[in-house]
């Protein structure tokens, strides 16, 4: 009887080893993927903010509201660009935007459009309705990319297909910490606490609607290039750390094994020598 | 000259803060000087080479795409590529050139691809003049 828990014993510590090799594996590739999204989050991130608070500044002082961009219509339908991972295994990265985006959802007329193999699943078994779903893997998704999603985003809004367009993504905060959020990309609204119009006026080259065809689509790709660095230096550090805990669980259990194994095969020898001795 | 404070970010990174006496650059409605004490501004860029007078000297660029704003004396040039002529790859443009031309020359194109074949020739194009313009 003892012969076979050993036996038990011991299969169940070289499955966990393996296990643990994998664990181990992922861990080493995350941090090395890690290392270079968070070069790029780090060198995108001058461009996200500028490009935020420049736009914010000249909407702020727009005092001519005859872009569709900047005028809030009645909200029929809204649109969700939301980035999440290629693959699992990654903490709780993907569920946790995906579950901040689909409780913003409920009780909107919201159509997505989703970044990411995982966000693509999740959407299509909750049956919601896509923009498109092209856009499979996060991870080949360049600056180019972005610009052309952007313009398609854009052109939809326009034509009022839309009446908001969000977009989903986790915030790098640290290596430890991310947090998912949302962030309102259209229409683009004043912010009540910003000086009233104070005479400053813009000149705007060749004409107000003309720039702000041009420059919208241009801040809106922007913006997704951004939060698409953001989100993919997240699901690397996410994945890190879940696999770094998963390598650390199974050391501890290959050591409580490897106690009840030493156990179990002490235990099998004394009853040996027991029966020996009661023999002679 | 007075100088006003600049600032230029690419999708890459910040790749110019500080101090300039001039900005020229291509808006979609044509060149477009920038002097000390502008007026606030917005122009979305088009496709071109630009120039920045720092410290009284001259340097190029090749600047395509986004926007430059002006904003209490401030200047802020937004493009979504941006690389000074030193570091023009010339001999990337010019395979990037060829391809374009390739498509362009193939009668069984697409729309689309002779439309991004264009944009690509024109942004090669570009990149390529202005760093012979340099070098010269």
């Amino acid at each position: 009887m003892a012969g076979v828990s050993t036996k038990e014993i011991k299969n169940r510590i070289r499955s966990m080893e393996s296990t643990k090799q994998i664990t181990k594996a992922m861990e080493m590739v995350a941090a090395s993927k890690l290392r270079r999204a968070q070069a790029q989050v780090l060198s995108s991130r001058p461009y996200f903010e500028i490009l935020y608070s420049t736009i914010n500044e000249i909407v702020d002082n727009n005092s001519d509201f005859t872009s569709a961009y900047l005028v809030k219509r009645p909200v029929k339908k809204s649109l969700y660009v939301v980035i999440a991972g290629d693959r699992g295994l990654a903490g709780g990265y993907n569920s946790n935007i995906l579950k901040l985006v689909y409780a913003e959802m409920q009780g909107k007329n919201a159509t997505v459009l989703p970044i990411g193999k995982k966000a693509v699943d999740f959407f299509r078994a909750r049956k919601m309705p896509m923009l498109s779903a092209d856009h499979m893997v996060a991870e080949d998704i360049g600056v180019g990319d972005c610009f052309t999603i952007a313009k398609t985003v854009c052109k939809a809004y326009k034509e009022g297909q839309f009446d908001e367009v969000f977009v989903g993504y986790t915030n790098f905060v640290s290596v430890l910490s991310q947090t998912p959020a949302t962030l309102q990309m259209l229409p683009l609204l004043r912010q009540e606490t910003s000086r009233a119009a104070s005479g400053s006026d813009i000149l705007y080259e060749p004409g107000s609607v003309e720039v702000f065809d041009a420059i919208i689509p241009e801040y809106v790709g922007g913006i997704l290039y951004g939060a698409l660095c953001e989100s993919r230096a997240s699901e690397q550090a996410a994945r890190r750390t879940a696999m770094d805990s998963a390598t650390q669980n199974a050391d501890e259990m290959i050591a409580d094994l490897s106690l009840k194994f030493n156990r179990a095969r002490q235990a099998a020898i004394t009853q040996e020598i027991t029966e020996i001795v009661a023999g002679s | 000259m007075t100088s006003f404070p600049l600032k230029i970010v690419t999708p890459d990174g910040l790749e110019y803060d500080g101090k300039a006496e001039e900005v020229c650059v291509r808006t979609t409605s044509g060149e477009l000087g920038v002097l000390a004490g502008h007026l606030n501004m917005v122009a979305p860029l088009g496709m071109g080479m630009a120039t920045i007078v720092i410290d009284g000297k001259k340097r190029y660029a090749a600047c395509i795409g986004g926007m430059i704003s002006v904003m209490n004396k401030e200047v802020t040039l937004v493009p979504t590529t941006f690389e000074w002529a030193e570091e023009i790859d010339v001999k990337r443009a010019e395979a990037s050139e060829e391809r374009a031309k390739k498509v362009l020359a193939d009668k069984a194109a697409e729309k689309t691809e002779i439309r991004m074949a264009e944009a690509r020739l024109k942004r090669a194009l570009i990149r390529k003049s202005t760093a012979t313009f340099v070098n010269n």
